[in-house]
């Protein structure tokens, strides 16, 4: 993916490449190259590269359309096709095509003010999610201070955390009894009321998105093209207006990308809304997951199409957006860093210092606080004395539990193994779309914006949807064809993971200067080697993030996971959770700091085998 | 790495990655039911995990020719009846069954329960399971109202059927044969809160906000708003709701959430099981802060039974298998074990038990008839009333 190697040269990725003759290793010409010594020898090794050098540029020609066909196979086979067996209830009930249910939905009282509450609420976070975002990825993107990368690397790790321990962290942090409320007590003020109203929801959708907000924003910073600031200076512009000029337009589609992905996540929050706010709070999801458990298909089908078209839409005009903004750059060249220690402490350097360290005491008590009580919980007994029992029960379950039952190590190894494969399949499939909706042709954002469709389909449907399409199989010529284990639940989780991958690539590649690309490509580059060579590393910082996102998605997955899970050995960290939730937090908390430790591994290797942006980047 | 090398390496990691891609997939021939059933497990082969899934041949002895003697029995169950953190009674059952008959009991936990059969046998996709445990009266109503074939098949003469508690018997049909029970009531919090005796206390302003319940969705609270359609009435229950509503009961998602927020202190009265001291017992808790409150003297049962699938073949290894779990001393341990009630008045139980485990004065609950096609217009109507608001 570095892309460094020169455009003749053939690469490990398209070598083995079956239909390619060359591939052949017993022609006399590949017998002669691997033992070479004689000057005819050298002569065929030449004719041989001279024939391996248009082989390959042919091969190379086709990667991006196979990768494309390959992205929209698997895209049909995990996603629509399933997802259709079930959204098809909603038109066809009792064997005739009908819009009724559309019509008593949308004429139901009922259900268009859980709409509109599902809107406002999802609004809301929308907004304290960039509120709190934002300033965390000024703060990743413009300073300097020890732990920064690694700090940059743990942003999403509240992405994988289950809705139950986030509900513990939650009610230990801003309950009753929590952390605040103490907190507050000592300077004399409080108690505040959050739990089981609106509130306790939103800084709960913003302890999710925030990160996602700031991971995404973060990654456009370190990208932008800067260069032009010195210019504005010199013009005669304030540092203030310079940089709203030049860098702010480079950031607002990441910013409204966050904030778009953020909506269409908060739009369809459901377990979390019943665990922090309760019933009297309910959102459309909870309909749609009341409808499907009893089995009204009709009804739970409508609702998730209804819930698709919102969050579709939406995102439809976000990238019209995006598109219509786009800005061309020529490179990487993000302004300078700040240290966090201002070198003089005049009044500006000390004012800002003053709303970062604001800043943080409200990012401990959304984000670290929550994660902190999990990490307590976990090695506290019921009498509230220090415990280290609920980790021994892990150890114990792992050297004892049945066959039947879930043990840690397996689902640590499977998590990693999903994640790796996640990884692997995601991150070309969310570049290839990328390359395909940046393309200039009518109706791509449209194919854009289905292409997101994974992102906005609720997951208990998806799951439905897998079980019938894929679990059951499908009647073809008298052979019932089912697909499950391992593979199938990679499959599943790079689908619902590319769109990240896409989604923190497409703007900056959509910028790239479209001259310097066709430079390349008229001094004989192929469209995939272009891509490698040059606007990948232009975009690395995406696909990083990008990368970054697809691991915490595959870690944090449940819905498909347990319905793709063909044996009882294909269960991970979440599974793992869920089953040892009991009448005592300990296990279960125990194994989530286990997802934490785990996780968090994972997110520092990635972004150190990404590579450092602003060492490598400097563009042409 | 020579490039000869590094090509037939690619290759044949293609061809394995071909393989694995394979072992994602099954095919089964359908319409013939006498061929190799056992391959529907194929998929197991690519879990490269070490859980000794090897049953899947074992299955197609089973279900395959009638003439043999069937070697497993699959049962499907919840999965908190095999792997709770705290105990389950699926690995003693197991073993003790397989001691005793000489077969091999194959549990299966699907992940959306019941629901998946019902799925399955209207997609016409083989199950594999003979018998589930674990089913309700809720469940039974959904599976006859969804099912487009009959699920389970009606069961036999069951040896020690004749013990099990009369009020406990939730099937007309005699499908589903009960084999335990649980009750759903208040726990409290002494320290902070006297529980009312009956549903009106809980309407007074000293309990404003004191009540964690669940959605209707989960058994606890789906238990919790039948008791009170029972004991307040068909008519009367909605102004109940509305007026608790009013005094700020807390009706949360799942029983996880609200048991951990209750145990967190944000409310001193959480709907739960009539058990809950059995476990505070187990881990040496404070007891003031598990005290049961059987509200009007009375609480929700909500018994499990245990029901054939109609397309199973091992009938009478299933019909064993029923007896078997009736036995007096089946019985007791399954209760122990899965903290429950037993189904029958013969379960040997430890003298001891019910210095925890707390049975209500007056168990209620209301039967299949009484709920079909009652069921989902009460929990509807509770629905829009509660998160209409």
């Amino acid at each position: 993916m570095t892309g460094s190697t020169p455009g003749t040269d053939s690469s490990p990725a398209t070598d083995g490449g079956a239909d390619t003759p060359v591939s052949d290793a017993d022609t006399p010409d590949e017998a002669s190259r691997s033992t070479g010594r004689s000057d005819e020898d050298s002569r065929s090794i030449g004719r041989s590269d001279d024939r391996r050098g248009r082989l390959v540029r042919g091969t190379e020609a086709r990667a991006l359309q196979a990768g494309a066909i390959v992205t929209a196979a698997l895209l049909v086979v995990v996603f629509f096709y399933p997802v259709s067996t079930v959204f098809v209830e909603a038109v066809i009930v009792d064997g005739s095509p009908t819009l009724s249910a559309f019509v008593d939905i949308l004429s139901d009282r009922f259900y268009l003010d859980i709409f509109a509450f599902t809107a406002y609420q999802a609004a809301l976070s929308t907004v304290l999610s960039v509120a709190i975002g934002l300033p965390a990825a000024w703060l990743l993107a413009r300073f300097e201070f020890p732990g920064r990368r690694t700090l940059r690397s743990l942003t999403i790790l509240p992405f994988v955390l289950p809705s139950i321990m986030v509900a513990v962290g939650f009610v230990a942090t801003f309950g009753a009894n929590g952390t605040l409320n103490s907190a507050l007590a000592i300077i004399g003020l409080g108690p505040v009321e959050l739990m089981f109203t609106l509130k306790a929801i939103l800084i709960a959708h913003a302890f999710y998105n925030a990160p996602l907000v700031a991971r995404i924003v973060t990654a456009a910073w370190e990208s932008v093209d800067a260069r032009a600031i010195e210019t504005a200076r010199s013009l005669g512009a304030s540092p203030l207006r310079a940089t709203l000029d030049v860098v702010v337009p480079q950031l607002m589609p990441a910013i409204l990308m966050g904030s778009a992905l953020t909506f269409i996540f908060t739009f369809a929050s459901f377990p979390i809304v019943l665990a922090l706010g309760g019933y009297g709070l309910a959102t459309i999801e909870v309909f749609i997951y009341r409808q499907l458990i009893n089995l009204n298909y009709t009804e739970a089908a409508a609702l998730a199409i209804i819930e698709l078209v919102i969050s579709l839409g939406l995102l439809y005009g976000y990238l019209r957006y995006e598109d219509a903004k786009r800005i061309s750059r020529r490179g990487v060249h993000p302004p300078p860093r700040r240290s966090l220690l201002p070198d003089r402490w005049t009044p500006k350097a000390a004012m800002t210092r003053l709303a970062i360290a604001g800043y943080a005491v409200i990012a401990a008590f959304v984000f670290l606080s929550p994660i902190v009580s999990m990490i307590l919980a976990s090695v506290t007994a019921s009498d509230g004395s220090f415990t280290l029992a609920h980790y021994a029960f892990l150890l114990e379950r792992q050297a004892t539990g049945a066959s039947f039952q879930v043990r840690p190590l397996g689902a640590i190894r499977n998590s990693l193994m999903f994640a790796l494969g996640t990884l692997a399949v995601a991150v070309p499939m969310g570049v290839v779309v990328s390359v395909v909706t940046t393309r200039r042709y009518r109706g791509r954002k449209l194919v854009d914006a289905i292409a997101m469709a994974p992102l906005a389909v609720s997951g208990i449907i998806v799951g439905l949807g897998l079980l019938r399409g894929l679990v059951f199989g499908v009647e073809i010529a008298g052979w019932r064809i089912a697909v499950g284990g391992s593979l199938a639940i990679v499959a599943a989780h790079a689908v619902s993971a590319y769109p990240f991958v896409t989604r923190n690539v497409t703007p900056g590649l959509a910028a790239i200067d479209r001259s310097m690309i066709e430079s390349a490509r008229s001094l004989g580059a192929t469209r995939t080697r272009t891509l490698l060579d040059i606007e990948l590393p232009l975009v690395r910082a995406g696909v990083v993030a990008g990368a970054a996102f697809a691991v915490a998605i595959s870690i944090g997955e449940f819905n498909s996971t347990i319905v793709l899970a063909t044996g009882s050995g294909e269960y991970t960290m979440p599974v793992a959770i869920e089953r040892y939730l009991g009448r005592r937090l300990g296990p279960a908390t125990a194994m989530g700091c286990v997802l934490l430790v785990v996780t968090a591994a994972s997110f520092v290797v990635v972004d150190r085998f990404g590579g450092d942006v602003e060492e490598r980047g400097g563009g042409l | 790495m020579t490039n000869i090398d590094r090509r037939r390496f690619i290759r044949s990691a293609g061809a394995a990655g071909t393989a694995v891609l394979l072992a994602g997939c099954s095919a089964e021939r359908t319409g013939n039911g006498n061929g190799d059933d056992g391959n529907g497990n194929g998929d197991d082969g690519g879990n490269g995990g070490d859980d000794g899934n090897g049953n899947g041949s074992d299955d197609g002895t089973a279900n395959g020719d009638g003439d043999d003697e069937p070697t497993t029995l699959t049962v499907g169950t919840y999965e908190s009846f095999l792997d709770a953190p705290s105990t389950s009674p699926g690995e003693w059952l197991k073993e003790a069954f397989e001691d005793e008959y000489d077969v091999e009991l194959v549990w299966e936990t699907p992940s959306n329960g019941l629901n998946n059969y019902i799925e399955r046998s209207n997609a016409g996709s083989t199950i594999e399971a003979d018998l589930y445990l674990g089913v309700t009266t809720d469940d039974l109503i959904r599976v006859d109202e969804n099912a487009d074939e009959s699920l389970f098949a009606a069961a036999g003469e069951i040896e020690g059927a004749a013990d099990i508690r009369e009020q406990l018997v939730f099937d007309p049909d005699n499908r589903a044969v009960p084999f335990e029970t649980g009750y759903i009531s208040l726990v409290y919090d002494e320290n902070e809160t006297e529980a009312p005796e009956t549903f009106e206390g809980l309407l007074a302003d000293d309990h404003r906000g004191e009540l964690l319940a669940q959605s209707p969705e989960s058994q606890t609270g789906r238990a919790f708003l039948l008791h009170t359609i029972h004991t307040i009435g068909e008519e009367e229950y909605l102004d109940y709701w509305a007026e608790l509503q009013d005094n700020d009961v807390r009706v949360l998602g799942s029983w996880s959430d609200s048991y951990a927020a209750y145990t967190e202190g944000e409310a001193p009265m959480v709907v739960s099981y009539s058990t809950d001291q059995v476990f505070a017992n187990m881990e040496d808790a404070d007891l003031s802060k598990h005290q049961i409150r059987f509200l009007n003297d009375q609480a929700y049962a909500n018994p499990e039974g245990m029901a054939r699938f109609a397309d199973s073949e091992a009938i009478d290894l299933a019909e064993s298998f029923m007896s078997f779990v009736l036995r007096p001393d089946v019985q007791g341990e399954i209760a122990e074990r899965n903290v429950v009630f037993p189904a029958t008045t013969t379960a040997e139980l430890d003298p001891e038990y019910d210095e925890f485990a707390h049975e209500p004065p007056e168990p209620v609950t209301f039967t299949y008839d009484e709920l079909q096609g009652n069921l989902s217009d009460w929990v509807d109507a509770w629905n829009r009333q509660f998160a209409g608001n």
